[in-house]
């Protein structure tokens, strides 16, 4: 960078700085501090309708059904036995009875609504009246009365796939719950009762459902974070201890992190935005950010100190701050662009959210980079960093980024056809790329609610609803016999879509009771071809039912009904099929002016926010491209240089997509976000490359290999441990337990690593072979002249080019 | 005023509520006299009336049952029959109910569907059910105005007013957990009428100790000397679901025709 006789406006500012250092250390650590004092007022957001905007219609309408037929994501114990009678063994019945007790006492746990063999009656049809007793009564002590109470469920269509296994091997308790917020400790409870009941040899125990599996989730994420958290602050400490050997060079970089969450986290809890379930990955990024703009400085400072000792300390300290605030402004703006990007694609709101406060963070970082360190620094005494001894005698770092950078420019044609290759590779994976979700996936497969789930679904008809909602247009409507054989044969259609186990609703309710009516005959299971008689079956049923008893499957004016579909799989791309096929045949063969049937419940809203993920990702990633480039071509003065910036981020994005088509990787909620965050860290290597590469080619002196020779060691140098402190950063979380994360870490970690050769390897050998006039180099006839003079081997190699 | 004077008198006045308090239990009739005293009332060998059922659902839509019901003592058994008259697509429809004095035995139940021109005998309920899609139960139907004396431990707790009348506050806790489970409740306090013994109302809680519901006895006057509520509203506190009961033309002295409480009493209607 040219030095002027006349100061600059950065120079002006970063003397007024160093001039003040105790007041803005001050000023900073109170800010900081201030920011933290918001954090405890955090709130959390666990449910899996988070992701889904509050006003969107796909949500409105589910909750507004939720509303009409009291429907909830329940908690769910299966009872197993692979044994010869199957659950129907007097010992297992009597565990059913005694779970089902217990249940009904957990907090939160509404009693009424606990629905187990041990709650529910069976409905028969005797020669003169209808007999309803329950199941229980009395409860099994012999193999004679458990086969009796099998004959019963095997006679009773209802309960069939829903209550008992259709294979007669699981029972299921079902309960709901009072207040979803609680779910955490709701499921915690569930497994002290499983733990604490005495095992029956062959009987397995499981908890799964809706309600345990997102109640979990959100601790079984943030125990996760909360461990893998500090690990990554060590890690990058460390990483800062190899890189200055300091005292200050360790301990100043840190204290920019701190101030980086303060200002994010700070700004999140006092704006009233919960933490999601996804903001967990936040802190590490913003760790992994934090260091990046410190390292870069320090590393400067500590270059520019060794190599003029003539210089005073508060010198070094302006001369530095001076030298490097713009390219450090210029990737800080970038990065915040691709935060931001996330942000404006308008997707699901914690993944909005999240951008929002990375970017947040990022211009804290930025902040505390370009005023809180020259002011620390101007605190203490100079002292030379053995781990940096400048351009000219580098160190084992600097020596390794300068080898790799030095191959890259003698073989430059190499290097871009081996870039070629592996963007011809990933963007072939990028085709093979599956969009999928799966909630249970976020488990890892040996914790006990995956195997739960799995279990549960592959015996019964599944634990996942879609609800079809049927609204006619008059009260009563619904007593209509046309009506209700539309609804069944919408069942039975229903029950063709993959992953469907079985449906329940008011029809097989309404058979039922017909039957029963009729001496239990089998040809009674049908749907009465009299209206009224359909009115006073209601009335009969209410004479042993609660009010609210059909509360899931009709509403109150018996205008609008509800079927539930119970699917065995939570897999975006299986519940994608069932939707778009139901939607197909609502639209050809069961809408009417009269009875309309609309989609909802938990698969139908996880749907349609699941479906978001693509356009999201692909919005967002293109906007940061795009916004990304014009910032660097505006900073750079020139649309080709910004585009060269992004060259680290293109061989970055397009690899992981390889990475992900090839390995099976899904792009799911974690994932999905790691293109927008990828970008906005890897064009800082691009920025720091571009940047420097036009300043030694304006400023330098001698050939392009020898400008260069002195990019490797301190520009280069300064990347690598950039590099090293984000991937060991995202790193980390390769080791945690939770497989998102797991995936998130390994997809940055390999962005970060082709991000630093792009800029050390690529970048320089493009530059080499296309000569661009943008980054400063000359007019052919000049150079020839002048290169010819210097370097007469090079000057060949030029002239054969150029023919 | 000396030190240890204004002391003592400091004590005297925290412990003076004290004295207060126990003055005011010992005036208090205990709980298992006051639910004898509950029972011991006239309620008439027989009656007729029209109930009026209102039953809302959280949402607030309604559904409206009109319907004539008669119930007369044979001996100590009870039956129990109830026409409906409205809506039209469950008029005629009808439900008779025997309940027997003998503790061990269960009641009879039948009820007549005039689209299927069938007479079909229902098992019997649990005392805990509810009763036709109301938010009482069996049990609260069959003790009327009465109370189950053996099923709750009885403690009088206080005294308030409702609606201007002096209440006795009864805290009923079942005798069993098993009782507790048939009832369905884990806890009842009752506003006791002090003068007429009538429960104006009550409160309910599940088996788990939640809040459940809440019935008001309301409009409460003599019929024959026999003081009769005209209005009941039970409230669930957790299903937001609400039953509303007004009887009219409530009559204890027109004769009840023993016809009626049987099954051809039940296609003929009354």
């Amino acid at each position: 960078m040219s030095q002027s006789t006349r100061p600059s406006k950065a120079e002006d500012f970063f003397s007024w700085v160093t001039g003040h250092p105790k007041t803005l250390v001050l000023v900073g650590v109170l800010l900081m501090l201030s920011a933290a004092a918001f954090i405890p007022g955090l709130t959390k957001d666990t449910s899996s309708d988070s992701f889904i905007a509050k006003d969107n219609p796909a949500r409105v309408y589910r909750d507004q059904m939720k509303e009409v037929f009291g429907l909830s994501d329940p908690f769910v114990i299966a009872i197993i036995n692979h044994g010869p009678t199957g659950v129907f063994h007097p010992e297992t019945l009597q565990l059913v009875q005694r779970l089902t007790d217990q249940v009904k006492k957990i907090p939160n746990v509404d009693p009424d609504r606990v629905v187990s063999l041990a709650t529910e009656s069976n409905i028969v049809g005797t020669a003169d009246g209808m007999l309803v007793s329950k199941f229980f009564d009395p409860l099994p002590t012999t193999q004679i009365q458990a086969d009796a109470i099998r004959a019963a469920i095997a006679d009773f269509p209802l309960y069939q796939g829903s209550l008992v296994a259709r294979d007669f091997t699981a029972t299921l308790i079902v309960a709901e719950i009072l207040d979803e917020m609680k779910s955490e400790t709701t499921y915690n409870a569930f497994m002290t009762l499983i733990k604490d009941t005495p095992q029956i040899p062959g009987v397995e125990l499981h908890v799964a459902g809706e309600g345990a599996i997102s109640g979990y989730l959100f601790n079984y994420i943030d125990q996760d974070a909360s461990r893998l958290n500090p690990i990554v602050g060590i890690v990058i400490t460390l990483v800062l201890c190899i890189a200055f050997r300091t005292l200050w060079g360790t301990l100043l970089p840190n204290v920019v992190v701190l101030a980086t969450v303060a200002a994010a986290f700070g700004t999140m809890a006092a704006g009233g935005v919960p933490f999601y379930v996804i903001t967990n990955g936040l802190a590490s990024i913003l760790i992994g950010m934090a260091v990046a703009e410190p390292i870069h400085v320090l590393t400067h400072y500590y270059g520019l100190g060794r190599a003029h000792p003539d210089l005073s300390h508060r010198d070094v300290i302006v001369r530095t701050m001076t030298e490097t605030w713009k390219p450090l402004t210029n990737t800080i703006l970038t990065t915040f662009v691709g935060f931001i990007s996330l942000y404006l694609s308008g997707g699901m709101p914690p993944m909005q959210y999240f951008g929002l406060f990375a970017a947040i963070g990022v211009m804290a970082a930025w902040l505390y980079g370009m005023v809180f360190i020259p002011a620390a620094l101007m605190l203490v005494t100079f002292k030379l960093s053995p781990a940096i001894r400048g351009e000219h005698t580098p160190d084992r770092y600097g020596r390794a980024v300068a080898a790799l950078g030095n191959f890259a420019i003698r073989r430059p044609r190499l290097i871009l056809a081996v870039t070629l290759i592996i963007s011809i590779i990933g963007g072939m994976g990028a085709f093979r790329l599956t969009i999928d979700e799966a909630t249970i996936e976020n488990f890892q497969r040996n914790e006990p609610i995956y195997y739960a789930d799995k279990a549960i679904n592959q015996v019964m008809d599944g634990t996942n609803y879609l609800d079809i909602v049927i609204e006619t247009q008059i009260k009563e409507g619904l007593f209509n016999p046309d009506y209700l054989q539309r609804i069944d044969a919408l069942q039975r259609f229903v029950e063709t879509l993959p992953g469907v186990g079985g449906t329940t609703s008011v029809v097989d309710y309404i058979k039922q009771m017909h039957r029963s009516i009729n001496e239990n005959r089998h040809e009674a299971y049908r749907i009465p071809d009299n209206r009224d008689l359909i009115a006073q079956l209601f009335l009969l049923y209410s004479a042993s039912g609660d009010p609210t008893d059909f509360e899931e499957e009709i509403d109150y004016d018996y205008r609008r009904a509800n079927i539930r579909a119970s699917i065995n799989t939570s897999y975006y791309t299986n519940n994608r099929i069932v939707i778009e096929k139901l939607d197909q045949y609502l639209a050809e063969h069961f809408n009417t002016s009269d009875m309309t049937a609309h989609l909802s419940g938990r698969v139908n809203v996880n749907h349609h926010w699941l479906k978001t993920i693509a356009t999201t990702h692909f919005v967002s990633e293109g906007l940061a491209l795009v916004i990304s480039w014009l910032m660097a071509a505006w900073l750079l003065r020139s649309l080709s240089a910004g585009l060269f910036t992004l060259v680290p981020v293109f061989a970055s994005v397009l690899l992981v997509y390889g990475v992900m088509g090839f390995s099976g990787i899904w792009l799911a909620v974690g994932t999905s976000m790691f293109a927008a965050i990828a970008t906005g860290l890897s064009i800082d290597f691009g920025v720091h490359t571009t940047q420097r590469i036009r300043d030694l080619m304006e400023s330098g002196t001698g050939t392009f290999e020898e400008r260069m020779s002195q990019l490797f060691p301190s520009t280069g140098r300064a990347l690598f441990f950039n590099f090293a402190a984000m991937s060991l950063g995202f790193g980390t979380l390769m080791i945690s337990v939770v497989p998102p994360l797991v995936r998130f870490g390994g997809l940055v970690t390999v962005a970060m690593t082709v991000s630093f050769l792009a800029s050390i390897m690529v970048m320089p050998a493009m530059a080499k072979l296309f000569r661009p006039r943008f980054l400063g180099f000359r007019t052919l006839p000049e150079e020839i002249q002048q290169e010819a003079h210097l370097e007469p081997a090079y000057s060949i190699s030029i002239v054969e080019e150029r023919k | 005023m000396q030190p240890k004077m204004r002391h003592m008198l400091l004590v005297l006045s925290l412990l003076f509520p004290l004295f207060a308090c126990n003055a005011g239990a010992e005036a208090l009739p205990a709980g298992d006299e006051i639910a004898h005293r509950i029972n011991a009332r006239n309620e008439g060998e027989m009656v007729s009336r029209l109930v009026t059922m209102v039953m809302t659902d959280r949402g607030g839509t309604e559904r409206v049952r009109e319907t004539k019901s008669f119930r007369k003592y044979f001996g100590k058994e009870k039956r129990t029959v109830i026409f409906y008259l409205s809506p039209a697509n469950i008029k005629d429809t009808a439900f008779l109910t025997y309940d027997y004095p003998e503790t061990d035995r269960d009641d009879d139940q039948w009820l007549y569907i005039p689209a299927a021109r069938k007479v079909r005998r229902i098992s019997a309920s649990d005392r805990g059910d509810y009763f036709l899609g109301t938010d009482l139960t069996y049990e609260d139907i069959r003790k009327e105005a009465k109370v189950g004396v053996e099923d709750y431990s009885w403690k009088t707790f206080g005294e308030e007013t409702i609606d201007g009348h002096r209440c006795f506050l009864v805290e009923e806790i079942p005798v069993s957990d098993k009782t507790a489970k048939e009832l369905g409740y884990g806890k009842v306090q009752s506003w006791v009428d002090a003068e007429i013994w009538m429960v104006r109302q009550a409160k309910f809680w599940d088996v788990a100790g939640n809040p459940l519901k809440t019935t008001q006895f309301m409009d409460i006057k003599p019929i024959q000397d026999i003081w009769t509520s005209h209005r009941l509203i039970s409230e669930n506190h957790k299903t937001g679901h609400k039953t509303e009961f007004i009887f009219k033309d409530v009559d204890y002295s027109r004769n009840v025709k023993d016809e009626l409480f049987t099954e051809d009493g039940l296609r003929r209607g009354f």
